[in-house]
């Protein structure tokens, strides 16, 4: 009896054991190419492209770039090796960037600069241009050719390489001897797939530097350097997509700082306080002053303590932004003329690169389309709401233009898409929920 | 032998679990009989199924059943190749039922343990939905006394009290990360209660076949002052005040039930069930935190399930006076409507088969085993409130065992 008993147990367990094995089966869709081959991929572009995030680039950023993701998942339909120009682990910290420290008693961030481990090797004065910070140069395969900083009105000046740290690190001489324009070294070596997110800068260094530190890059100048790169891009059979410029206007850069918010901050000290004053632009180089709106945009990082420091004036001490002799300065505010300048060159920037991208068959990935809808509308992915807010938004790094790896990711699946909607390709998409917003302490 | 049916009853409160929200697993005969139940006499179960028929038992019963339960699905997130599976894990649905009274009398009085909802999903940790869902234990036990009353020689009446403990335990990421890379987490577990009842009437027919008609009421369930846990960064943990408890309110459907039995001769007994579920009480998945914040707000997630329909057929062939074959099968609709279906609980359309060997291993006891194959079809779906998308399938497999005393 107990023998048998014994047995009987056995015999269940070991079925429990066989039925706990099986799995239920699933169907998935089987990876394909399309008519496109991703056997080797360069991406092209800006610090978007590079990783940049929080201020700096740096390796966990550089690990996390969208084209590293894309590149990844095109594994699965026959994608070779991608190469990032990457910091060694020693100098992980590249640049140097920004974490989150915490948070005041008014909810308001504190930021903190990382300043050990970084990949600088030196500075160089460049007469005429200004001083340039150079990294640590890197040899080797490069499949990622994000520069930072870089402008389409850039890709064919030669001495380029002289200026920009982030490209001198990546050219074989060093500053100022460098003599390869930014086109050339991207198309040097065969592809086969391109990625091209190029011209945000050429809006983006006018508005971030308030409208008074850069210019708009010219229209038409801009269409013709555009269809020069992809026609350059095209040449050898390549296919590839191309990425639309974002409404500056659509980052937290801008619309974390309030005139509102300032003004309210003003009253709780001095109610009687009617109006923060700024310098806003009033036609071609003519600047006035007057009083703030909700439509004028601060920049992030205005010091918003400056805000009512005597300054001196011809009529004597007055407080900083809060009169008309002595409104806040030019280059923290992108005001409403400036504003609606940079909406109408982006959109003609856009209507360029549809055109191209049409007239040489290529994906368009409309990054413009997808962050003002986002800045509109939010976001919802595998259950984590996305928004545009600064820090709370997930989408945004801590420099309020850059994304965090989770908005890499969203970033990730929107050329994915764009992709296999063009090429009938079935490059997976990649899971968002394995990426993370901001980093808190 | 008294020895061992004792030691089955004392195991059970121990392994006492449920599983799947509604869980159809309410006695050994009638699981292999493709969960037919409502117009026969079979057992003390009737309690569960029809307490109307209760009293129509020949014979005192004491009995009880378990019923190891595996619940397995798989997840594939849209637009990748990527499946996910939910840890293996077994969820042990038992049941004990007791009717007793006189011999022939003209009542019979009852006690019913068993567990009619439930759940036990772990997709993990590491899954695309873990914004979500991780992980959902929740366990319903009622405790139902009965009393069944014969009017007449055909037809006879009979009804039970609900008492329903609940325990729920609920976990999900949160997404705010800290600086070592760990995502927050958040975990709701309480205990709650609720009452019903339930009644059935039980006709025997001119034509030799039997009815029954059955009603079991919805439970609203309380679960008060349960923990809410949530982890999060440090600098962050004061929005999410620790302890915190929450209050939440979740209503068990009832379910109408008819159903027939046929006597075609000695040997076979045919039986059919219909069951309409009411699921549309399930609007939502709310709670209430006592310490709210600006962060922490109260939650409410809609759900809205619609009514659902089962249909069920089975049938039992005596080969001799000790054994008996059973086998049946169903189909069932689902509650969760396009774009409400959760991973807690993937919910679809299913089928299920069954089969099942009853043998009188002695004078007055019965030993019945069933085993249970149940396949929800492929459901492909984007959440409206989490737009997770991708397409859940999963399978069931239930073995069980139950021995019933009667005299």
């Amino acid at each position: 009896m107990t023998m048998k008993n014994l047995k009987h147990y056995i015999c269940i367990v070991a079925g429990l054991t066989l039925l706990s094995s099986c799995k239920p089966n699933i169907d998935t869709p089987k990876p394909s190419k399309g008519s496109a081959d991703f056997s080797r991929y360069i991406a092209v572009g800006n610090s978007l492209t590079a990783g940049y995030a929080d201020g700096g680039l740096y390796l966990a950023g550089q690990q996390n770039s969208y084209p590293s993701i894309i590149a990844k998942q095109m594994q699965a339909v026959g994608g070779g090796a991608f190469t990032q120009p990457l910091f060694s682990a020693d100098q992980a910290n590249g640049s140097g960037y920004l974490t989150l420290a915490g948070f005041n008693a008014d909810g308001t961030p504190i930021t903190a600069p990382v300043t050990s481990n970084l990949a600088v090797r030196g500075q160089i004065a460049i007469p005429g241009f200004g001083n340039v910070t150079l990294y640590t140069k890197y040899t080797g395969e490069i499949n990622n050719y994000g520069v930072p900083g870089i402008k389409l009105e850039q890709i064919t000046y030669a001495p380029y390489g002289n200026l920009n740290g982030y490209y001198e690190r990546l050219l074989p001489n060093p500053s100022p001897t460098n003599n390869t324009a930014y086109i050339d070294f991207v198309t040097a070596k065969p592809f086969t797939f391109f990625s091209n997110w190029l011209g945000n800068n050429d809006a983006l260094s006018y508005a971030t530097s308030g409208g008074a530190g850069d210019v708009l890059t010219d229209k038409a100048l801009f269409g013709q350097l555009y269809a020069y790169a992809i026609g350059r891009l095209t040449a050898t059979g390549a296919k590839g997509v191309v990425a639309t410029v974002p409404d500056v206007t659509a980052v937290p850069y801008f619309n974390t700082v309030t005139t509102t918010a300032i003004l309210a901050g003003v009253q709780k000290a001095n109610p009687s306080v009617q109006a923060i004053f700024i310098n806003a632009l009033v036609s071609g180089n003519t600047y006035a002053p007057r009083a703030a709106t909700a439509k004028d945009l601060m920049v992030l990082t205005f010091p918003t303590s400056k805000i009512g420091q005597p300054v001196s004036t011809p009529y004597g001490p007055l407080p900083y932004g809060l009169t008309p002799y002595t409104p806040i300065d030019n280059q923290y505010v992108l005001d409403e003329k400036e504003v609606a300048l940079t909406e109408d060159y982006i959109s003609s920037y856009n209507i360029t690169i549809k055109a191209v991208a049409a007239s040489k068959g290529l994906a368009v990935f409309d990054a413009y389309t997808f962050l003002n809808n986002i800045k509109k509308n939010g976001l919802v992915v595998d259950g984590v709401g996305i928004n545009s807010g600064y820090i709370s938004g997930g989408l945004f790094s801590l420099d309020g233009i850059h994304l965090t790896p989770r908005g890499y990711a969203i970033v990730a699946n929107g050329f994915i898409q764009a992709i296999n909607a063009k090429y009938g390709s079935s490059i997976p998409l990649v899971n968002v929920s394995d990426y993370n917003g901001v980093k808190f302490p | 032998m008294r020895k061992i049916l004792l030691l089955v009853l004392a195991l059970v409160p121990v392994l006492a679990s449920a599983q799947g929200f509604q869980v159809n697993l309410e006695g050994e005969k009638q699981i292999g009989m493709g969960h037919t139940g409502v117009g026969l006499v079979q057992d003390g179960a009737s309690a569960f199924f029809n307490p109307g028929a209760m009293v129509q038992l020949s014979d005192n019963y004491v009995q009880a059943g378990i019923s190891p339960l595996m619940f397995k699905s798989a997840f594939n997130l849209a637009g990748t190749a990527d499946v996910y599976h939910t840890a293996d894990k077994v969820a042990p649905p038992f049941t004990f039922y007791a009717a007793l009274g006189p011999k022939n009398s003209w009542w019979k009085v009852g006690m019913a343990v068993y567990t009619p909802f439930g759940g036990l999903t772990d997709w993990g940790d590491t899954w695309p939905g873990k914004y979500s869902s991780e992980s959902l234990n929740l366990k319903a036990f009622f405790f139902q006394p009965t009393v069944s009353i014969k009017l007449a020689d055909f037809v006879s009446i009979g009804g039970g009290f609900v008492y329903n403990h609940a325990t729920v335990d609920l976990t999900q990421a949160i997404p705010l990360v800290n600086s070592s890379g760990q995502v927050g987490q958040a975990e709701l577990k309480g205990k709650g209660k609720g009452f019903g009842w339930n009644a059935g009437i039980y006709f025997k027919t001119k034509s030799g076949i039997t009815i029954g008609i059955a009603h079991r009421s919805q439970v609203s369930t309380n679960l008060d002052n349960g923990n809410a846990i949530f982890q999060v960064p440090a600098s962050l943990q004061a929005a999410f005040p620790q302890p915190n408890t929450f209050n939440s309110t979740i209503t068990l459907p009832a379910t109408n039930s008819i159903g027939f039995g046929f006597y075609p001769c000695k040997e076979w007994t045919l039986a059919l069930d219909v069951n309409l579920v009411g699921w549309n009480v399930y609007k939502a998945l709310a709670f209430d935190y006592k310490i709210n914040t600006p962060q922490l707000q109260d939650t409410y997630s809609p759900r809205n399930y619609q009514d659902a329909v089962t249909f069920r057929g089975g049938a039992q062939y005596k080969a001799n006076g000790k054994l008996a074959i059973r086998f049946g099968g169903g189909y069932a609709s689902a509650a969760a409507p396009d774009g409400y279906v959760t991973p807690e609980v993937p919910d679809a359309k299913r089928y299920y088969l069954t089969g099942g060997l009853g043998y009188k291993i002695a004078d007055h006891l019965d030993l019945d085993v069933a085993f249970e194959f149940e396949h929800l079809f492929s459901r492909t779906q984007t959440n409206y409130a989490t737009q997770l998308s991708g397409t859940f399938v999963s399978d069931v497999y239930i073995p069980g065992l139950s021995l019933a005393y009667h005299w």
